[in-house]
């Protein structure tokens, strides 16, 4: 049978333990390693020590885990990273499965899914349970990130403004205050590269904004 | 008496007799002149002589009444004084008119000094100019008062804190006014100084239990958490009843929610890893599954490179959470909209509800106004509040401080 080789990156000496007598219990887990903080770990790794998974604690002294995830991608290391965290926000585990995590676990996670995950991301797949990936996906449906010139925010005044709404009646509609709107203003023209509203608005047509 | 007496016409001379001093004298050839009684025992002037005529003696009288003499004397001496108590009167009239011209400016100028020796300058006496010199100094006066009443005003204005009285000293020698200015630059300075104490105490009291309760929520989620996931190890690992098992388990796993709960009511930990805007997001997620009310809120915040310091973003979280605790407790809202926007100069939270409304003045000091205002102003903000019934909003506006 193939071995899983396991290490275990957390400042909790407590829970380390825990978590490798809960591991013992199966044959085809072996804990390699147990190391205190991401700094510890990184030093492990550098000495091209062989292992498979990782399991990592985000919160920790000297190196936290998000540090080592960038550290792992830049290095192209082959050991698969899975975060196992306090932390059970959206924007934790989006940024952990941004910047290369195979999986996300709460710490207080059941036996049965840690040794599903630990098996699955042995195969290469990621794990990222139902509950997790909900979380995930509600945090990331609220972010608004446009690739475009403008933001999505800019194009939504840039559209009430075509439309011949005044600073008012538009600060009104998008329920923010009307300086937040003149400097939305201000910025479009400035991105546009125009000076008042009648360029913007020929600008904005030609490239198709509106 | 020889010839007709013009007094005693009708009497016969010769039964007249003239035994005067003038006769007497004249018969014993003494001629002269005297003042006596003639033959009617009045006063007169007589010049008197004695003529021979051989035998015959007599004696020629010439008399005037003393009186009659003196008439013209007595009514020059009553015209006389007639006329210089006319000159008298006149020149005590004159003279009374006089001293009034000259003395009345002057008196009036005495009290007008006095009321200003009391420390009163504004009282109204009207001056009477009536030459060159007195007007001139009036016009002083006048001007003395108009400089102190001027410096007065200012002192006042001073007195009052009101610091931004317009205040011009008179000249260069204007010592007075020249003082009064140091004065209020010296007191703009120290309410300055007094103020800028003033908010960074208030900061570093709630840096200060801001840093308490992020320590209080490390030390529950890092500290007590890993004990808890330690414990759920063991439970796993030694508990052999399966059903007494997973009922542990699900303690354990309550607690650790708990926990979860009360360390972010404390202090997100996502404030220092990720920001306001995410924290935010977090905040609101959590609360949609405890309430009816729709809350929809917008992160306008820059993502990567954001330039809101930590302490501006626990402010705009504790005030944001007072905001959203109002609306859901006092507000009756159906809706619930947020916006935090933020820009190269400024970030702006924008807070909308449509609950039932709040009278800006009267406010209890229960809705936390206070403590929202306070939290603006310890982090150099500013804030609008308008509230009706169906359109309740704060505008709150923090600068970018790079």
């Amino acid at each position: 049978m193939n071995e899983i080789k396991l290490i275990i990156a957390d400042d909790h000496e407590l829970f380390r333990n825990g978590l490798a007598e809960l591991l013992r219990k199966h044959d085809e887990i072996k804990i390699v390693k147990s190391v205190a903080d991401g700094l510890e770990f990184m030093e492990l790794i550098n000495t091209q020590f062989e292992a498979d998974i990782v399991l990592l604690d985000i919160t920790m002294p000297n190196m936290d885990g998000f540090q080592v995830l960038k550290e792992l991608k830049n290095l192209n290391s082959t050991i698969k990273p899975i975060v196992i965290s306090m932390h059970n926000d959206g924007n934790y585990i989006a940024k952990c499965a941004k910047m290369g995590a195979y999986g996300y676990l709460l710490k207080n996670t059941d036996e049965a899914e840690l040794i599903l995950a630990i098996r699955s991301v042995n195969k290469g797949k990621k794990y990222f349970s139902a509950e997790i990936s909900e979380k995930m996906i509600n945090f990331m449906s609220t972010q608004s990130i446009s690739e475009n010139v403008l933001s999505n925010k800019e194009n939504e005044v840039l559209g009430l403004i075509a439309k011949g709404l005044t600073t008012k009646e538009i600060a009104e509609k998008l329920f923010v205050s009307s300086r937040t709107i003149e400097t939305h203003r201000a910025n479009i023209l400035k991105k546009l590269e125009v000076k008042n509203t009648a360029e913007l608005i020929k600008k904005a047509a030609k490239m198709n904004l509106i | 008496m020889r010839s007709q007496s013009r007094f005693y016409p009708n009497k016969i001379p010769y039964t007249i007799s003239v035994k005067t001093k003038g006769v007497t004298n004249a018969f014993k050839g003494i001629n002269g002149r005297g003042v006596f009684e003639d033959y009617r025992g009045i006063e007169v002037y007589s010049v008197y002589s004695l003529i021979e005529v051989g035998k015959l003696k007599m004696v020629i009288l010439s008399e005037i009444d003393v009186d009659e003499v003196t008439i013209p004397l007595q009514e020059l001496k009553q015209r006389l004084a007639g006329l210089t108590l006319a000159i008298f009167l006149l020149a005590v009239m004159l003279s009374l008119f006089l001293t009034r011209i000259i003395t009345n400016p002057i008196k009036n100028m005495q009290k007008s000094l006095r009321i200003m020796a009391e420390g009163d300058y504004n009282q109204t006496n009207k001056f009477i100019k009536n030459s060159k010199e007195i007007k001139e100094m009036f016009d002083a006066l006048a001007n003395l008062k108009a400089s102190l009443q001027g410096a007065v005003k200012f002192s006042d204005d001073i007195g009052k804190m009101n610091l931004h009285s317009d205040f011009k000293p008179k000249s260069s020698n204007d010592l007075l006014g020249i003082s009064l200015l140091a004065m209020r630059d010296k007191l703009i300075e120290f309410r300055n100084n007094e103020e800028n104490t003033r908010i960074v105490s208030k900061r570093m009291l709630v840096n200060g239990m801001e840093n308490e309760r992020r320590r209080l929520s490390r030390e529950l989620h890092d500290g007590i958490g890993p004990y808890l996931t330690s414990l759920k190890h063991y439970i796993e690992n030694r508990v052999k009843n399966e059903d007494k098992k997973s009922e542990m388990k699900k303690i354990v796993d309550d607690t650790i929610s708990e926990i979860r709960l009360m360390s972010n009511a404390l202090m997100p930990a996502s404030i220092d890893d990720f920001g306001i805007g995410v924290t935010l997001t977090n905040f609101i997620e959590s609360l949609k599954k405890s309430t009816n009310v729709t809350i929809e809120y917008e992160d306008l915040t820059q993502q990567e490179n954001s330039n809101i310091t930590n302490h501006q973003a626990i402010n705009l979280f504790r005030i944001s959470q007072e905001l959203i605790n109002n609306s859901l407790k006092h507000a009756d809202a159906k809706n619930i909209r947020i916006t935090l926007s933020e820009f190269d100069e400024f970030i702006s939270l924008f807070y909308f509800d449509d609950g039932i409304g709040f009278d800006i003045n009267t406010v209890k000091l229960g809705l936390g106004i206070i403590n929202i205002k306070e939290r603006v102003e310890i982090c150099n903000g500013t804030i609008t509040i308008n509230s009706m019934p169906g359109n309740t909003s704060f505008e709150i506006e923090l600068p970018i401080e790079l």
